[in-house]
Formats: structure tokens, sequence, C-alpha cells
């Protein structure tokens, strides 16, 4: 509800946060928006901090988390948390921070375990985030720290055993106390110029030439679909997708006749190599848009 | 015409071939063409269209660049990145001028792609350790007290290529994770105090409405000073890409911390920590130890001409007069000076500023310079009104290796070359 405007009141606040003091005593001044029941909270409130507060009722094995996981995350993760492609890696590294090359993974260098909990429960598996069931993040969770040889086979994770997982690198982080560097604003005779060598060069880029006559696309809606929704898996096979221009894959699909082609593209389908996701996942799209992307992709055989 | 520059979209194509396309339409096409039939549009001759009528008013009901101006876009780095859904593009900031970054052109970084919201469906929903939760529509946010800023957004992972060599062939490639608009919106603080927070509050964890529920924690100590909650940039609605319907911006801070398509603040007492300020975002020393909660982006700058994109060559250039110019910006407030070295770092001299110098925003600095057509190494070093000099790049190693992927803001050595091409270098 909206308070009477009272100049007074005004200056009182204005100078107070002016003073930068703490934030205003006088709450609901303007009296916009609705208040927020508990149900509507609860709906979105979905993070977990490292001691705890957020973790929900349930539990998960490691037992489980093995099905899960080799279901829902190897295709990008790995079996063994080895990371495919430029996916990353959930597991192995330790003793690697200092290294030249050094593998930042859970067990290498995450700081929480709660971070892993949150993690998978606000944006994993990568195509539908928020689709697991809470028992299902309890039972990946437990997996991916046995992945990381941090607890045994018989472990179940809850709200209770998370008390005692202690990931190896939580003291190695510190807050920030930069500026960590001083140079000086040298105007003349700053280095000795016969002391300037170059350690790294990238080539000039190649000399000014005409540029090339722009290709046609015919079709234009089919690329721009692929673009946005199929290239994620279709461009490097994720899931055991037919990558564009692979023609022998194509024409095992082919053989189904377009229309039922057509009909998995849209409805989704689960075949021997992997699964395609009703329109990949991006249900927005118009069954007109997914028929012309895979009139793209079949173009592109 | 505009499907033709349409087609010219680069993304399917690799970065080599971008660069050489983009210079290839600034001087190659225009060089061909004036050898075809300069007496047809050149002086004493009367070009075309100035003995033509054009096309009227509302042939473009909202305005695009001229076709001309194709080359100037977005670019990604495809060996960056998995995908293309969570993944990062570069502002093209060569051919930019002043300091204001077009909304199209603003550089893009997203961990599930762009959502596609109805702002009369968008909530931002704000509780925690406040005395008032509450709930609010775009219409509610919109009737808050407003105020318009022109500050920087910069990825941290800003250069991070470049941490161990030179690596990557353009401006647009070593520092084009940058951009700068106007943004208009709500004071953080002015909803806070809305909301009543408890005084043993410390911390406010911002979360995305996108897929991947995009969250950072931010303390209150920012989020009372200059945070803001926007809805607008450059005079419109936010763009997709830039958040919208709603998004934070921490001025002088990481992108990072700017969660786009802002759904919930929840006010509490402790960090978080999820993955984007561990796993991600924290700063590992050559020790094996890291820094967390690396907010402020340090004083930084670079010449944007001359420049692997603005060479010093081809018809009517060589040896010569020259304006160089470039960008310096600073996490911490204004710029105070630019100082330009020609030789590497053994002489210097003080740049002008020729754009507004406002705080955490985009200073564009100048000065001439006569080329004598020999190899030169051009350098620009800034220093921000705490007197924080921008460091050299033996400096920030010795200070923290090279496996810090963040916050690297060492003084860049552009390489002309006798020929007038411009080389991406590091030097001793």
């Amino acid at each position: 509800m909206q308070m009477a405007v009272c100049p007074m009141f005004r200056l009182a606040s204005f100078l107070f946060l002016m003073s930068s003091l703490s934030v205003s005593a006088e709450p609901g001044y303007y009296g916009y928006g609705k208040p927020a029941s508990a149900e509507e909270v609860a709906g979105w409130d979905i993070d977990v901090r490292p001691d705890g507060l957020g973790l929900p009722d349930g539990s998960g094995s490691v037992e489980d988390g093995e099905w899960i996981y080799e279901e829902q995350c190897a295709e990008c993760h790995g079996s063994f948390g080895e990371g495919v492609g430029r996916y990353p890696a959930l597991a192995g590294g330790e003793g690697t921070l200092t290294d030249d090359r050094p593998h930042r993974t859970v067990g290498s260098y995450w700081p929480h375990a709660s971070t892993l909990w949150d993690y998978i429960h606000r944006a994993m598996p990568y195509t539908a985030p928020e689709s697991l069931e809470d028992d299902e993040v309890y039972a990946l969770t437990a997996y991916v720290l046995y992945l990381n040889d941090l607890v045994e086979d018989d472990f179940v994770l809850d709200r209770e055993s998370f008390k005692d997982v202690v990931l190896p690198n939580n003291r190695s982080f510190f807050r920030d106390d930069r500026p960590d560097t001083s140079n000086t604003r040298c105007m003349e005779n700053c280095k000795d110029p016969s002391s300037i060598v170059i350690t790294s060069m990238v080539a000039a880029p190649p000399p000014v030439q005409a540029a090339p006559e722009p290709v046609a696309v015919a079709n234009e809606t089919g690329l721009a679909t692929y673009r946005k929704a199929c290239a994620l898996c279709h461009d490097g096979g994720i899931g055991g997708a037919p990558t564009l221009g692979d023609a022998e894959a194509w024409a095992q699909r082919q053989k189904k006749g377009i229309s039922t082609l057509m009909a998995n593209a849209i409805n989704g389908f689960q075949g021997e190599d992997g699964v395609m996701p009703p329109k990949g996942g991006f249900l927005a799209l118009s069954n007109e848009e997914v028929e012309a992307a895979v009139n793209y992709m079949l173009e592109q055989n | 015409m505009d499907d033709k520059s349409k087609k010219l979209a680069p993304a399917e194509l690799n970065r080599r071939k971008f660069l050489m396309n983009s210079m290839g339409l600034v001087g190659g096409a225009a060089v061909a063409k004036t050898a075809m039939a300069e007496e047809a549009f050149l002086p004493p001759a009367v070009p075309s269209w100035t003995r033509s009528l054009g096309p009227g008013v509302l042939t473009n009901p909202y305005g695009q660049p001229s076709k001309f101006e194709a080359h100037v876009q977005r670019r990604n780095v495809e060996w960056l990145t998995a995908d293309k859904i969570a993944s990062i593009s570069f502002t093209p900031l060569a051919d930019l001028k002043g300091i204001i970054t077009p909304s199209g052109l603003v550089f893009e970084r997203y961990h599930a792609g762009i959502p596609e919201i109805d702002p009369s469906k968008h909530r931002l929903m704000i509780h925690g350790m406040v005395s008032n939760p509450i709930i609010l529509t775009m219409d509610d946010l919109m009737r808050f007290p407003s105020v318009s800023r022109i500050r920087f957004l910069e990825c941290p992972a800003n250069g991070g290529m470049e941490w161990r060599g030179a690596q990557m062939e353009g401006v647009q490639f070593t520092h084009g994770m940058l951009s700068c608009c106007e943004w208009t919106g709500v004071l953080l603080s002015t909803i806070l105090e809305e909301v009543g927070v408890d005084p043993r509050a410390s911390w406010i964890l911002a979360e995305g409405a996108d897929g991947s529920h995009m969250s950072r924690s931010i303390p209150m100590e920012k989020a009372l000073d200059d945070a803001m909650i926007v809805y607008a940039q450059n005079g419109e609605m936010l763009r997709p890409e830039q958040g919208y319907p709603v998004r934070l911006i921490n001025p002088g801070w990481e992108g990072n911390t700017c969660v786009k398509w802002l759904r919930r603040l929840e006010i509490g007492d402790k960090p978080w920590y999820h993955r984007e300020e561990t796993s991600k975002y924290t700063d590992l020393l050559a020790d094996g130890r890291a820094r967390e909660f690396t907010y402020e982006q340090e004083c930084n700058s670079v010449i944007t001409s001359p420049s692997p994109e603005k060479p010093l060559s081809g018809k009517g250039k060589g040896k010569g007069k020259y304006w160089v110019e470039g960008l310096a910006w600073s996490g911490r407030g204004r710029i105070k000076h630019v100082d330009i070295s020609f030789d590497g770092g053994v002489s210097w001299r003080e740049a002008k500023f020729t754009s507004v110098v406002e705080p955490k925003s985009l200073t564009r600095f100048g000065i001439e310079w006569d080329w004598d057509g020999s190899p030169a190494m051009l350098q620009s070093r800034s220093v921000d009104e705490t007197g924080y000099v921008q460091p050299t790049y033996a400096q920030l190693r010795a200070a923290r290796g090279t496996n810090s992927i963040y916050h690297k803001n060492a003084i860049h050595t552009w390489k002309v070359n006798a020929d007038g091409s411009v080389s991406n270098v590091q030097i001793s």
C-alpha cells in the first residue's frame, strides 16, 4: 500500500542514505508490488550454502548416482568425469594446481561440496535444467564425490552426511587483496632500448584483399533454427546425434521415411545411438521451424 | 539489401576469415570499385545518388546501420567454448567511436543461451533477511525513481588468452569482452530501503531467470553504494542479449556479477559460494592458492587504432601523420592519465582525453604521431584516480603466475611493421 508523501520523511530518508550508515528503517515507502508469500518464495528459492542452508529433505546413494550419471551426464562429462571435448572435467587433477597446466576439477579445485548440489540442481542437465528430483541431485552429488575418491562406494548423501564432506582444496582460497602490483609512471629513459626482445608474436593479419561474394543460403529459416537449437548436438555428435554433413548417418535416418524423421524431430525419439529430445529441447520452436532445420541438415549431405 | 548484409554473418566462418573479410570490405572492395568506374561518381562527374530519389520514411521503421558497415560485427573464437549456447562473443572495438557501445554490438556471454521473456510475465522477487519480502512486475519496477549512468561492462576473462603470450590476431579478440553503455534503472539501495533489510544482513544473492539460473553473491556494501537494477541501455529497453527485461549492473565490477534476466534477490548473512564464484571467476596463483571474490576490474587500456584491424597500410597510407587513439577504463573510478609509448616503453607521452571522463566508464584518448615508416612498438599505459598505474606483463606475472585466467590488465603492445601492417606482440 502506498504511503502518503511527506516532505519531511523524504528529506530524512534522503539524508539517511547520503550518510551511507545503513538502509533506511522505513520500508514500504513506495508500496509497489505485492508481498511474496512463503509458497511463492519456496518455488524459486533454490540456493544452497556451504553451511548446508537450503538443502532439502531427501537422500541419494553413490550406487543410484552411477545410473543417473551414465544416462544424464556422461555424454558431456565422460564416464569417469574426465570431460568430453571442451565440456568440463569433474574429477582428477589432484596435486596439479601448481603445475604449468593445472587441472581444475571438483576434487582438485572446488572449495565446497554444497556448490555441486546447488549447481546440478540449478543448471543441469545442460539441456533440461531443474528437471531432476531432489533425491537424484543427492545421488549425482554423491557419485561425483565418489568419482573424486572423496567418499566410498556405499556412501549415501543427505543433509546429515553432507556435514562430514570436506573438499581437499577448501583452505586454499583467500579474499581479494589486490592491488598486487605497483607500476610507476616513468616518462623518459624507462628502460634500455637494447634490452627489448619480442617474446611472443602473432603474425599480422593477411594483406587487404577484395571481399568474397556472399554465399546465398536457400533455407534461411532452417539455417537460423539449426544454429539456435540443433548445432549444440549436431555440430559435434553429442548424444549420438548424426553430425552435420555425415551423409551415411543421415541416410540411415532417412530410410524410415521423411515424415517419420520429421515427426521424431518434433516429438522426440529414443534410438539405438542416442536420444533426440522433442524439438531438440527448444519447445518454443514451431513445427515449421523444426522441419526447416531438418531440411537444412539434410541439404548439407 | 539487408538480406545481403545478413548473409555476411560470420558465425560459421573461422576467425582468420572474419578479419580478412572485414578488412577487405573496408579497403579492397572500395579500391576495386574505384578502379572500375572512377569517372562515374568522382568530381567533376556527379554520382547517380545525387541525381535521383532514395527510399522514403519508414523504409526501416527501426533503423539499421548502412550496408557498407556490415563488417562491423560481434565475433567469437570457436575453440574457446564447447558450443555457442554457453559461450562468449567479442565487441569490434577497432570500428567503434566515442565511448558508447551500440546496443547490438555489446559483447555477449551466456551460460544457457538467451531466454525469450515476455516482460508482462517476468517477476523480480526480493526476499530473505527483509521485513517486507516482495514480488515486483516490470511496471512496478519502473515506477521507482530512476537514474541513468554511463558505465563500462567487462568480462573478467577479457584478455585471458594472452596470459602466456600473444595469441589473438586483433583488438576485437585481445580486448573485446568490453563494452560501455548508458544504463537506466533503479538503484539497488532504493529497493533495499523499500523491503527493509535486517541490520545483520551482509550479502545478497542475485539470480537470473535463464536456464543456468546464473547466480552470484554480492556484498551489501556494493549494493548500497552504486549497484543498479537496470531495464534500459542507450535510451531503449535492454536487448535480449543483455538481460531483457531486467539485469543487475555492478559498476566497475566483473561483468559476471551483473546478473542478466534478473528474477531473484535473496538477502542473507554469508556468501553462497556458487559455481560462478568458486569453480569459475576465482584467480589461481602460482603457489596453488586462489583469490576469491575478485570483483573489481582494475585500470586498463588499449590502442584501438592502429591495430591489426586498422593497419597503416593500403592506398594513401604509409609514413606520415596519424591520430592514434584508444580506450582506457578503471573499475575503481575515473581515468587520470593515459601515456603512449612508440618505442616499446622506453619513453612516453601523455595522450589527450577526447570523451567525457566518467567514473567506471570507458574513456577515449588520442595522440598525434608522425610515423617515419620504420617498425615501431606502440603501448598505452593508464593511471586511475586512486594512483594505480596499469602494470607490465612482467609485474603481473611476477605477482600471479600465468594461470589466473581472469583480470589480465597488462600494458599491451602492437608492433607496427614497415609495411604498415600491425601485429600483436609481447616484449621483454
